[in-house]
């Protein structure tokens, strides 16, 4: 019953004009994102370079340094990206209060403001601002030293107090110091991330996360629309009281829904993979290294399958709850706000739907956040599950009212 | 006129208010997620590019919701009433509505003591978010699925993202940049769109 429920399914998936638009994009989406001059990034470190690329460090000088940098940047700008509520809001203060963050820097600093803009605009000129790297390279290299008499207390104190200013969740409070800050690596450092990056992740991994990074964001709204389009399908065709009367369980006919769409959905996920790992698996073997052929095989099934599986099974749930197109709006925004919500391009995950990781290498940076990447993911996995089994409760409910949950049961409360 | 007005009425109290109510959500909610004060030109046309877009996309893809069982087409065909006249309605009241927001929105960006040229925004988001709805309204048209409607208009809005570069006079969020050259091009582009998707529906409907 359920093989024959679930092929039909999957047969009903390929007669729908979505799916179709749903591959295109997401194959034109990855094909434009990840090109062959990755492997660039992929060269072994020699002493003597301009950059390295970046990392992580919690050392309180430096975190002093680049945070002050960072409030001179924003302060010349005046906007400030706060995240209030786990989203991105830039804030723009007004005369009195831009005033107030110019005296809170010159105190730390032990400069005026002017000496600070000066100084700053003689750092960015020193780089190449055309091109990409140069911008990076001015970015992270740009510092703006405090006062020798200030301590990390006393500079968390300006903080907070900016941040009072600025308004919540801004980057000065104690948590988002917290966090570290970015920083360029060393020639060591650098050589000792390659090795990861062959040893550890033996170069296809490194691939399979950007590839990820990017799959994750397009995989956030894409199937919200195949759900959407099969829960909605049954009323359109005007078969649903047919299928209420079907002899299979609500579990076998939204079970093999489900697995249906997912299926369906993830397909063209490994198979662009697939694909898209080739070039890298044969540049990993002309740098001497083993590459891991079952890298994207894993990383797609753990990063992006329960990110898929969770849009699809909250798509389901608020479609058969709500019998209209309703779940689009909510979670093209819950998508959109979760990718401006990151206060990074890579890591600190936490719950968010679109884990991000931006670059390719900083491998051992990865598997130091490895243990947080894993709870978020279980936790997506864990709300699929749940609002799957909820969906199914409210068809079963459905199925016994013989009419919709949405409009039926007021109907016979009055 | 009264006949024009039972539609309109009947459209906003059976189809369109649950729309209507999520617009008015999306609005009431947009204090959390941007700031409407102290903004210069291109931090006001961030705000309306990246966020008020949207509503675009809410009140323009689902006018054609109604006759989405095409039994009805055969019903409303019948009656004296032509369907493009009903579907014209519809527009004016959702432009309308969409009108409101976009002066809701520059209203409260001017109260938060934001400057910039009121005019030429008002008008270049009003084309940018009718452009973007228009997407969806000609696709949900001619498909006869809202969903497929929703779908092109929000891809269009991620492409625009990255790819905003290839899209010329058609590329979203070039205000941001401070070009308002393409207000022109977009609703000239709108227009075609909602035209578009009118007539192909009522030759859909002839067949």
């Amino acid at each position: 019953m359920f093989g024959t429920l679930f092929w039909k399914e999957c047969k009903q998936v390929l007669k729908s004009m979505v799916y179709y638009l749903y591959v295109a994009v997401f194959v034109l989406f990855l094909s434009s994102q990840l090109g062959s001059e990755m492997t660039d990034g992929m060269e072994q470190p020699v002493p003597g370079q301009d950059y390295y690329g970046t990392t992580v460090t919690h050392d309180p000088s430096a975190v002093m340094a680049s945070t002050l940098a960072s409030l001179v940047s924003e302060t010349g700008w005046n906007s400030y990206a706060t995240y209030p509520m786990g989203f991105i809001r830039s804030v723009t203060l007004n005369e009195t209060e831009l005033a107030e963050i110019k005296g809170i820097i010159e105190d730390c600093t032990g400069k005026s403001w002017e000496e600070l803009v000066q100084e700053e605009e003689e750092h960015f000129s020193g780089y190449d601002q055309g091109t990409m790297e140069g911008a990076i390279n001015a970015q992270v290299r740009y510092e703006v030293v405090p006062k020798e008499t200030l301590g990390y207390e006393e500079f968390c104190a300006y903080m907070e107090k900016a941040s009072e200013i600025i308004g919540a969740g801004s980057s000065y409070s104690k948590e988002s110091l917290g966090r570290g800050v970015s920083v360029p690596m060393t020639y060591e450092q650098a050589a000792e991330e390659f090795e990861a990056l062959c040893s550890k992740d033996r170069v296809t991994g490194a691939t399979a996360r950007l590839f990820c990074d990017y799959a994750g964001i397009i995989l956030s709204v894409l199937p919200i629309f195949l759900g959407v389009t099969r829960c909605l399908r049954d009323k359109r065709a005007k078969v649903a009281q047919v299928v209420f009367a079907h002899e299979a369980s609500s579990g076998q006919i939204l079970g093999s829904r489900y697995l249906a769409s997912l299926s369906m959905a993830f397909l063209p996920v490994l198979v662009t993979a697939f694909v898209m790992q080739m070039p890298y698996q044969y540049h990993a073997k002309t740098i001497g290294v083993t590459p891991d052929v079952l890298a994207f095989l894993k990383y797609t099934c753990i990063w992006l399958l329960p990110e898929v599986m969770a849009v699809l099974a909250i798509s389901f749930l608020i479609t058969e709850v709500t019998e209209n197109v309703i779940s689009i709006f909510v979670q093209v925004f819950w998508a959109v706000g979760s990718l401006f919500a990151a206060s990074g391009l890579r890591g600190d995950f936490g719950l968010q739907l679109i884990c991000r990781w931006n670059t390719l290498g900083s491998t051992n940076a990865f598997w130091g956040q490895r243990a947080e990447f894993l709870l978020n993911r279980g936790f997506y996995a864990g709300l699929a599950v749940l609002a799957f089994a909820l969906t199914i409760v409210i068809y079963g409910k459905k199925r016994r009212e013989g009419e919709t949950i949405y409009g039926k049961i007021f109907k016979h409360r009055k | 006129m009264e006949k024009y007005l039972s539609i309109g009425n009947s459209f906003f109290r059976r189809q369109y208010a649950p729309h209507l109510l999520v617009t008015l959500l999306f609005c009431c909610l947009s204090g959390f997620f941007v700031s409407f004060r102290n903004l210069n030109g291109e931090q006001a046309a961030k705000v309306m590019e990246m966020y008020a877009a949207f509503t675009g996309i809410l009140l323009l893809v689902p006018l054609f919701m109604p006759e989405q069982n095409r039994e009805l087409w055969l019903l409303e065909k019948s009656k004296a009433t032509p369907l493009w006249s009903v579907y014209c309605i519809r527009l004016l009241a959702a432009t309308a509505a969409l009108a409101l927001v976009v002066t809701v929105f520059l209203q409260l960006m001017e109260q938060g003591n934001s400057q910039f040229d009121g005019r030429a925004l008002w008008v270049g988001s009003f084309c940018e978010i009718f452009f973007l709805g228009s997407i969806g309204f000609f696709v949900s048209g001619v498909t006869n699925q809202a969903v497929l409607g929703y779908m092109v208009s929000v891809v269009y809005f991620f492409a625009n993202i990255g790819g905003s570069q290839y899209l010329g006079d058609f590329a979203l969020f070039q205000m941001m940049k401070g070009d308002y050259g393409f207000a022109a091009p977009m609703a000239g582009a709108a227009v075609v769109l909602v035209a578009g998707g009118i007539w192909l529906r009522e030759q859909l409907a002839a067949k």
